[in-house]
This record gives C-alpha cells, sequence and structure tokens, in this order.
C-alpha cells in the first residue's frame, strides 16, 4: 500500500562517512532533508552521487546515523527503496525497449500489479509530456525525452520521494525550464517529495524549497532557502536622520553594524541570543530618536552563500 | 435542449496508489518475466527472435521426429527401441542448442543491463544484488530449460509409446525426476558458466566468444592431456565442454563410451559438475557486489 511520507522529514544524516579505499567520499555528514523540493548542491566531487546512494540503501555507510522516510536504509533497503524513486544520472536506456513498456516494467518491478503498472505508466508518460511519443523507442528519444522518461520511472509507481541526480544535464535552455516546471509540479501538485542533485545554483534556487550544500564530502550548510539566504542572519536598516546614534546603540548592544551607503547592515554579533534582533532596531531608533524609513531582512543569493562557504 | 448531466469529471491528475505492493518477491518474478522475454525476442523486433527459434528448432526437432516415428510406427513391425536414442544420447544432438543459448542468453540479459544502465534503476527498487542476479539465473536457467528439459520429455513419450520405455506410473515418474535433475544439473552448469564470463565484461560479443572458447579450449586442453600426455583422468573433470553431459549419462545411469571418462566414477562426476556450478556463482556474485551502480 502506498505510505505518504509522515516522517517529519524525509531524510535525516548525523554524521555519515563514506570511503571508497582511500578516498572519503563523505566525512561525517549531518543533514535534515524536509518536505517539498530540496536540492543537494555541491561542485562535482562533493559527494551528491554518494549521498543518493546512501539514501537509497546501495552502500552502506562506514559511520553515522542515516534514516529515509523513519527507516534505515542500510538495513531496510528493498523496504525503503519500495517508497522511493530514483532517476540515476546517466541517459543510457535501452534503446529497444519502448517508453512505455519500460516504464511499465519498473512499476511492476516496484510492487505494482501488472494492469495498475501499465495505466500508470501510461498516465505517468503524460504527466511529463511524453503521451504521443509513449509507444516510441527509447533509443529515438532526444536527451530531454529520454530525462522525462526517467522522471516518468520514477513516480509511476507512486513513491513518496524521488531523488533525481542532475536531472538537467544535457538539457537545453528551454528544457531545463520545462524540468523544473515539471519537478514543481511533482512536489507542489503530486504530493511527492523531491530530492535532487545539482552543481548550478540558479537552478537550485529557482526550484527547491531548501538545499543541503556539500563541499568535499562535508556539509558546510543547510536548510530552507530563506534561512541560506540569510533570513534570519541579519536586518538591513534605513534611517533618513540620527544614524550614528542607532550605530552606537547597536553596537553597545552587542550587534554587528556595517555601513553600506545610508544602510546599515545589522547582524547578530555578540548580542544576547534572546533578544530579537527586530527588537533591538526598534530600541536603538527609538533611544537615537532617529527616523526609520525602511527594515528589511538582510538576503543573499545562493551563489554568494556558496562562495563564502567554499572559500 | 438537453437534460442537465450529473457526470462530472472527479480527478484529471495524479493518483495515488492505495492497493497492495507485491514486495520484492514480485519484483524477483517481473525481472525474470521480462528478463525471459527479452533473451527469446518476445516483444521485440523479429531479428531478435532467429537466434530462440533456431535453437529450439535444433533441440526440439529430432525429439519431435523420434515421439513422431514412435506414435506412427506400424504395430509388430521391425520398429524396436533399437531407433531411439537413449536419454543421455540425446543430450549430445542438443549440445549445440545449449550451447547456442548458454553463448547469447546470459550476455543479453547481464551485459545489457550494465551498459543501458538498467542494472541501477533495478538496484533502486526492492531489489537487492542478490534477489536481482538470482532473478537473472532463474530466466537464464528457465532459457536454457527449454532445450534442456522439453525435448528428452518428448523422448519419454516416444519411449512410453513404443511400449519399451518405463513400465507404469512408479517407473514413470522415476524417469521424469532423472529427466528434470539432469535438465537441471546441464542448466545450471551453462547457466551459470554463461552468467560467470558475462559478469566480467560489459560487451555482448566478447562475452559469447568467450564462453565458446572457454568450453572448447577446456575440452581440447584437457583431452590431449589425460591422452597425450598420461595426465590423471581426473583432469577430465575440467573439461568443461563434456562434463555436464557425462553427469547426464549417470544420473540416467547409462554407461559412458569415453574410456577416460570410465575411470571416474559417477559421485565424482556429478559432484564436479555442482562444484564448477558453485564456482561460477562465486564469480558472479563477487563481480556484482563490487559493482558501482549509481553513476
Amino acid at each position: 500500500m502506498a505510505v505518504p511520507s509522515t516522517a517529519s522529514s524525509v531524510a535525516q544524516g548525523e554524521g555519515v562517512v563514506k570511503r571508497f579505499g582511500s578516498t572519503t567520499a563523505l566525512s561525517g555528514a549531518s543533514f535534515s532533508i524536509g518536505h517539498g523540493v530540496t536540492g543537494l548542491l555541491g561542485p562535482n566531487g562533493a559527494g551528491k552521487t554518494t549521498l543518493i546512494g546512501l539514501l537509497l540503501g546501495l552502500h552502506r555507510a562506514d559511520a553515522g546515523k542515516l534514516t529515509v522516510l523513519g527507516l534505515d536504509p542500510a538495513r531496510l533497503g528493498p523496504e525503503v527503496r519500495a517508497r522511493v524513486g530514483y532517476a540515476p544520472e546517466h541517459h543510457r536506456l535501452p534503446p529497444d525497449v519502448k517508453a512505455q513498456d519500460l516504464v511499465r516494467h519498473l512499476a511492476e518491478v516496484h510492487g505494482l500489479p501488472s494492469r495498475e503498472a501499465a495505466a500508470r505508466a501510461s498516465d505517468a508518460l503524460w504527466q511529463v509530456g511524453l503521451g504521443e511519443e509513449r509507444f516510441r523507442p527509447v533509443g529515438t528519444l532526444s536527451t530531454g525525452q529520454r530525462q522525462r522518461v526517467k522522471m516518468a520511472q520514477a513516480m509511476a509507481h507512486d513513491p513518496a520521494v524521488v531523488l533525481l541526480d542532475e536531472p538537467t544535464d544535457g538539457l537545453d535552455p528551454v528544457q531545463r525550464d520545462q524540468m523544473l516546471a515539471l519537478i514543481r509540479r511533482v512536489a507542489d501538485e503530486f504530493g511527492i517529495d523531491v530530492v535532487l542533485s545539482s552543481h548550478l545554483l540558479d537552478e537550485v534556487e529557482r526550484s527547491c524549497d531548501a538545499a543541503v550544500i556539500l563541499s568535499e564530502g562535508r556539509v558546510v550548510a543547510g536548510g530552507t532557502l530563506d534561512e541560506l539566504r540569510g533570513g534570519s542572519r541579519g536586518l538591513v536598516v534605513e534611517v533618513t536622520e540620527g544614524s550614528e546614534g542607532v550605530v552606537a546603540w547597536l553596537r553597545r548592544a552587542g550587534c554587528d553594524v556595517n555601513l553600506d551607503g545610508g544602510r546599515l547592515i545589522v547582524t547578530r554579533g555578540h548580542a544576547a541570543a534572546e533578544h530579537d534582533l527586530h527588537d533591538l532596531v526598534r530600541d536603538a531608533v527609538v533611544s537615537a530618536h532617529a527616523h526609520l524609513r525602511r527594515v528589511t531582512p538582510l538576503t543573499v543569493s545562493l551563489e554568494d552563500v556558496f562562495l563564502d562557504l567554499a572559500s | 435542449m438537453t437534460a442537465p448531466s450529473s457526470a462530472r469529471i472527479i480527478e484529471g491528475g495524479y493518483r495515488r496508489f492505495e492497493g497492495v505492493r507485491s514486495g520484492r518477491r514480485g519484483a524477483i518474478r517481473s525481472v525474470a518475466i521480462h528478463t525471459t522475454q527479452r533473451a527469446l525476442g518476445l516483444r521485440r523486433a523479429a531479428r531478435y527472435k532467429i537466434l530462440p527459434v533456431l535453437a529450439a528448432l535444433l533441440a526440439y526437432v529430432p525429439a519431435i521426429v523420434y515421439a513422431g516415428l514412435a506414435a506412427l510406427r506400424p504395430p509388430d513391425t521391425f520398429f524396436d527401441n533399437q531407433f531411439l536414442p537413449t536419454y543421455a544420447e540425446y543430450y549430445f544432438f542438443i549440445t549445440s542448442a545449449i550451447v547456442v543459448f548458454a553463448a547469447f542468453v546470459a550476455p543479453e540479459v547481464l551485459c545489457t543491463d550494465r551498459r543501458t544502465g538498467m542494472l541501477g534503476l533495478y538496484l533502486a527498487s526492492p531489489l537487492t544484488r542478490y534477489t536481482y542476479l538470482l532473478s537473472k539465473a532463474l530466466s537464464v536457467m528457465g532459457v536454457l530449460a527449454i532445450v534442456t528439459l522439453g525435448p528428452p520429455l518428448f523422448l519419454l513419450i516416444a519411449y512410453v509409446l513404443i511400449g519399451t520405455g518405463p513400465d507404469g506410473p512408479a517407473d514413470i515418474l522415476l524417469f521424469v525426476v532423472r529427466i528434470v535433475a539432469a535438465g537441471a544439473l546441464v542448466s545450471a552448469f551453462f547457466g551459470s558458466l554463461s552468467m560467470a564470463v558475462s559478469s566480467l565484461t560489459d560487451r555482448k560479443a566478447a562475452a559469447s566468444a568467450a564462453i565458446v572458447v572457454i568450453l572448447l579450449l577446456s575440452g581440447v586442453v584437457t583431452g590431449s592431456l589425460v591422452e597425450g600426455a598420461d595426465v590423471s583422468p581426473q583432469l577430465l573433470l575440467a573439461n568443461l565442454f563434456v562434463l555436464p553431459f557425462e553427469a547426464v549419462i549417470r544420473i540416467f545411469g547409462e554407461s559412458t563410451e569415453d574410456v577416460n571418462f570410465q575411470q571416474l566414477g559417477a559421485t565424482e562426476v556429478i559432484a564436479a559438475t555442482i562444484g564448477w556450478c558453485l564456482v561460477f556463482a562465486g564469480v558472479v556474485v563477487a563481480r556484482y557486489r563490487a559493482l558501482e551502480v549509481t553513476r
């Protein structure tokens, strides 16, 4: 029976280590993947594909703890994989098999009865925009169409979560937009959580609700995109008069304040954790008798975050 | 004007699957059936059906002819059981069909999965590496059983028809058991050998050629060493081409005509055949344990 992802998180890892011989692919990765669309972000060789392999239970972690949908994939791999769809990075698929036959067969392998698998394969191929081409051999399809076939086979068996390894690899800009829109639909309309790996920052920024950033086998950051962009890191304050007093007051309260033209970039610094940054700014403005024009969250692009973390 | 209808579209998008999933067993069955269909060229273009049909013809035509002659022979004529080959002898008729299937089926079902990335998709399902190999082995053995089991059963019918075959249900059952045991052993031997070779290369043609070369070479080398260099006849247990058929002779309780094999006991020959099956299976398992499949 289909089990929707009722676990509080789709996947969680704590201190996950994976070595291949002398190469350490993951060194103590800790992360939490929630519902919606989550991007595994990182340069080539960061450990994204290894992490997907671990989530599928295809590798056993050398150390650490990992759960997917509340289950240990190393111990209960088949149970986990029955509820997970997977689209690999490569574009190789059996060239002489019709798209419909391939998707139907893989749905059957995931436990669907034959008739249901045939119906759902057809539905899934329509949903990904290959309704008219579903009886064509895979070898005659374009790279973009093959990506869609991979997506169709990943979702045809009604998984709780799909893992997509570089789903836009090899696509032209139009196909890429369509694929990202499809990924959003899978999450928003079909209710299937999505984990996609990518090394393209704008792709993750456009399609994901959250991201886990990997670098050299370590998770260097993770959270919702707002959190990663610094939505809770600081504030941008614009005052028309009395800015010196505001700066002085905030610095006395332990905040870090940088001047950017007429704007004050306020971050928590050493300020006590119990004080809300908005409250501190309010009190500073009142104390300095300043004229407040605007307060906005401090945001940066994911690219800035990534470059900052990488450096 | 038509009356307003109560019909309405409930849902036009994605449907959840609320039924019961078949789990691991269903996955094994599904892969085994799909693989067998591919190996036999079913649901594929006509050119993929040529080889299986030819191999089946090679195996079945003599058996069907014998059964037909036995059924149509005039009563009380010169026909007796002498015109029929023994069960073990019949395996020599179907050697070519067995070798053809051994050389082409396992490379088709194993190399193709690795080359086309299907292995990664299978292992991302409820299948594990072991259950995947089990389903592939069931398929390979099943296809080989078409030529190792079917024809001897036709021969049994022929023997029963001319009245010189097994006598009574118990005797018939004994022969059926022997036919099944012999067919299963030959299928397991050639199936595991071809799977072992196919696990070592992604190239189908190379695997097919290697299987034939290994079979022929082992026969030539062991035969010439035993006959020409007076090496112990135990070396014949490494004659991969003849060993399984010698095991069949012993399963049916017949005597071999090969002078060198006559020096080897039934237990020795059958145990060696089973031993080779285990060695080949070990190669396949070791190879697949080490495979990286997520890329």
